[in-house]
């Protein structure tokens, strides 16, 4: 499955806010290259980012009982 | 390199049956088969389709309701804020542009312009007199459109109806047909002959007088109540008619209709006769023929959500505060948009529950809006940095 | 009374320490906690809860779940459930205990991480009196002496809550009841009462009693 641009872009600031929280660098990466979402691209490019989404499916099934439809 | 045989191309297709819409895949193979593709060329096609609908496709998350807003919200600041007399053989006035958006997505009682299009089934589609009949025979007429003149004589307290005979013929009513109405009223007619009708009144006064006359005029003699006027039109090869005023029920009586294709613009009505599927097409047809009326071209799948918007709840529903955001279930949605702190207050005396799942009420707790970049969910795989340090 | 219990909480592993093993690093912030703003923020083992009691050592995580991770923060939060060993005074219970600190009004004695105080009128059925010069109280009939150091049975008759922030809140002990005191006293105790009414059975179960609750 194809990543969204919503979950590419949640994934890169969260893995940047990670990188500039001290979490260690899972590529190497040039020595002109310091901008933690610089190097986040960089590791979802790669695919090395060590980060799940969690897809959701959109709604819960509501089970309506039967005693609903009993007139009062 | 040879064509395809139908299960060849039926095998290529199924290979992407999760990827397709069913329409496309059928389209796909009807159009592939006429066409006589080779498996090479089917791929090439294939390919297309396929990068398209990828294309084509929105991304979970995305504002789908804020976008069809705006989609149909810009188109709707170039439209006519007047109402137009509609282009064509007899001019028929119809509401169009902003005016007609605004009465579909109201969901008014009635349109202001009511109107039918009914087209006739296939063995007398072509038949211009069996088309005019039934236009004859749909039109409503009361006393008043057959009568040339009203006579009220105070002497002896009686009202003459002087009646259009030719009209009577051209329509094929007779007098006796409308002795019978009359009587069925409770009308009782003392005198009548081919031309006028004669009645009388118990009191001399002349203020009564005129009453059972307005009452006689309005009696219903023939046609379908609430269509005003029938056109019999030329359409694409075939007679189609045009009504002012509209009543599905009743014409879809009438022999020779075709009931799959004939149209009406009244949706509650079309509610009310052909289900709330139904209605939920006429939405979607209606505000793209006006929007395609004035040049203006909007994505069906905003319309559709629109459509889908407002007939959800098995009725059809208007959009604003009478309808889809009005009666909201959810406390915060209330608060936000009326009376806050009665409505919180209640609230709070019902012990109701709040389930945070829309943008408003994020918005009012301080949390992220589950939108975009908000709906998705993250969690760390936390083998991967030991492997990686190895 | 000691507690094995079962906690469930959620870990926040910062991001600095996403290289180390996890289990490791869970274990060690349940255990002390992780430095925040220039602080330690939480940590379990100390911790005084008023359900639990103290909370003496984490002994093992039992599972950790997935981490999730939150808008704003680039730490990752476990759901954890892990094993620890609490203790918590009842009402009521006996405990031995070892004679901290001797001063005039009683003596604080300590049992598992808390000290408590018995007061110089529940310490033994005599005339109490304070010795300065040895930081004793000594019985004016009997003699009987405590000292720091001593190790004595005593029982819970008081409780107060602590004050959030607050180690732990004042407890009352008293050892004028039969079989409580300093273990030689108790000793001496049961050696008069053998030899008095060898087959008497009422002072036997008591003890017996006692010594279970223990």
């Amino acid at each position: 499955m194809k990543l969204t641009r919503f979950e590419k872009a949640k994934i890169v600031g969260a893995r940047a806010l990670q990188i500039s929280m001290g979490a260690p660098i899972l590529i190497k990466v040039p020595d002109d290259i310091i901008d933690p979402i610089d190097i986040a691209i960089k590791e979802l490019e790669a695919g090395v980012v060590p980060i799940t989404v969690r897809r959701k499916p959109p709604k819960k099934r509501e089970e309506i009982p039967m005693d609903r439809g009993k007139s009062k | 390199m040879k064509a395809l045989t139908e299960k060849e191309v039926e095998k290529m297709l199924m290979e992407h049956a999760d990827s397709l819409p069913d329409v496309i895949l059928e389209d796909l193979k009807r159009e592939a088969l006429a066409a006589g593709l080779t498996a090479k060329e089917l791929e090439t096609v294939l390919g297309d389709v396929l990068k398209r609908t990828e294309y084509a496709q929105v991304e979970p998350g995305e504002a789908v309701g804020v976008v069809a807003a705006q989609s149909l919200g810009e188109p709707g600041t170039q439209m006519t804020m007047r109402t137009f007399h509609y282009a064509g053989a007899a001019e028929m006035n119809v509401t169009l542009g902003l005016p007609r958006i605004m009465e579909i997505v109201d969901a008014r009682k009635q349109p202001s312009t009511p109107m039918m299009t009914i087209y006739l089934e296939e063995d007398i589609r072509e038949d211009r007199e069996k088309a005019k009949e039934i236009g004859n025979m749909i039109s409503a007429i009361s006393l008043s459109d057959i009568v040339e003149k009203t006579e009220t004589n105070l002497l002896d307290s009686s009202i003459t109806f002087r009646l259009d005979t030719k009209l009577m013929k051209s329509r094929g009513i007779k007098i006796e047909d409308v002795i019978t109405r009359l009587n069925k009223s409770k009308i009782e007619v003392p005198d009548y002959s081919e031309s006028r009708i004669v009645l009388k009144s118990k009191t001399q006064e002349l203020r009564e007088l005129r009453k059972l006359a307005t009452k006689v005029l309005g009696t219903h003699l023939a046609g379908i109540k609430g269509i005003e006027r029938a056109l019999v039109k030329r359409e694409k090869g075939e007679y189609v008619i045009f009504t002012e005023g509209s009543n599905l029920k009743e014409v879809f009586k009438i022999k020779g209709v075709d009931k799959r294709r004939t149209k009406c613009n009244d949706i509650l009505e079309i509610e009310k006769v052909l289900g709330i599927e139904a209605a939920r097409r006429a939405i979607i047809m209606e505000i793209l023929d006006t929007l395609n009326e004035q040049g203006l071209r909007v994505d069906v799948r905003h319309i559709m959500l629109i459509a889908s918007a407002m007939t959800v709840s098995g009725t059809v529903r208007s959009i604003g505060r009478h309808g889809i955001s009005g009666d909201k279930a959810s406390v915060l949605d209330r608060a936000a948009f009326e009376i806050t702190v009665d409505n919180l207050l209640m609230a709070g005396v019902k012990g109701e529950y709040e389930e945070l799942d829309g943008v408003v009420k994020n918005v009012i707790v301080g949390q992220p809006v589950r939108l975009g970049t908000g709906v998705v969910e993250l969690t760390m795989k936390m083998d991967k940095p030991k492997e990686a340090a190895k | 009374m000691y507690k094995t219990i079962k906690i469930e909480d959620v870990v926040r592993v910062p991001p600095h320490r996403f290289g180390e093993p996890l289990k490791e690093v869970i274990e060690d912030i349940l255990r002390h906690g992780y430095e925040y703003k220039g602080g330690v923020v939480g940590g379990y083992e100390g911790l005084l809860d008023r359900d639990l009691g103290v909370i003496l050592a984490v002994t093992d995580v039992e599972s950790i779940e997935e981490g999730r991770i939150i808008p704003n923060d680039g730490a990752s939060y476990h759901k954890t459930v892990f094993n620890a060993i609490v203790f918590k005074p009842e009402l009521h219970e006996v405990l031995d205990c070892e004679v901290v600190d001797v001063v005039e009004f009683g003596a604080f004695v300590r049992f598992g991480p808390i000290d408590g105080l018995v007061h110089v009128s529940q310490i033994a059925d005599d005339y109490i009196s304070y010795d300065e010069k040895r930081a004793a109280l000594i019985g004016k009939t009997t003699n009987k002496v405590l000292e720091v150091g001593d190790r004595v049975r005593a029982r819970i008759v008081a409780m107060s809550a602590s004050p959030e922030g607050q180690r732990e809140g004042k407890i009352n002990l008293t050892m004028r009841q039969a079989n409580l005191g300093k273990f030689e006293w108790i000793a001496e105790e049961k050696k008069k009462k053998e030899e008095k009414a060898p087959k008497e059975k009422k002072g036997e179960k008591k003890e017996k009693e006692v010594k279970d609750e223990a």
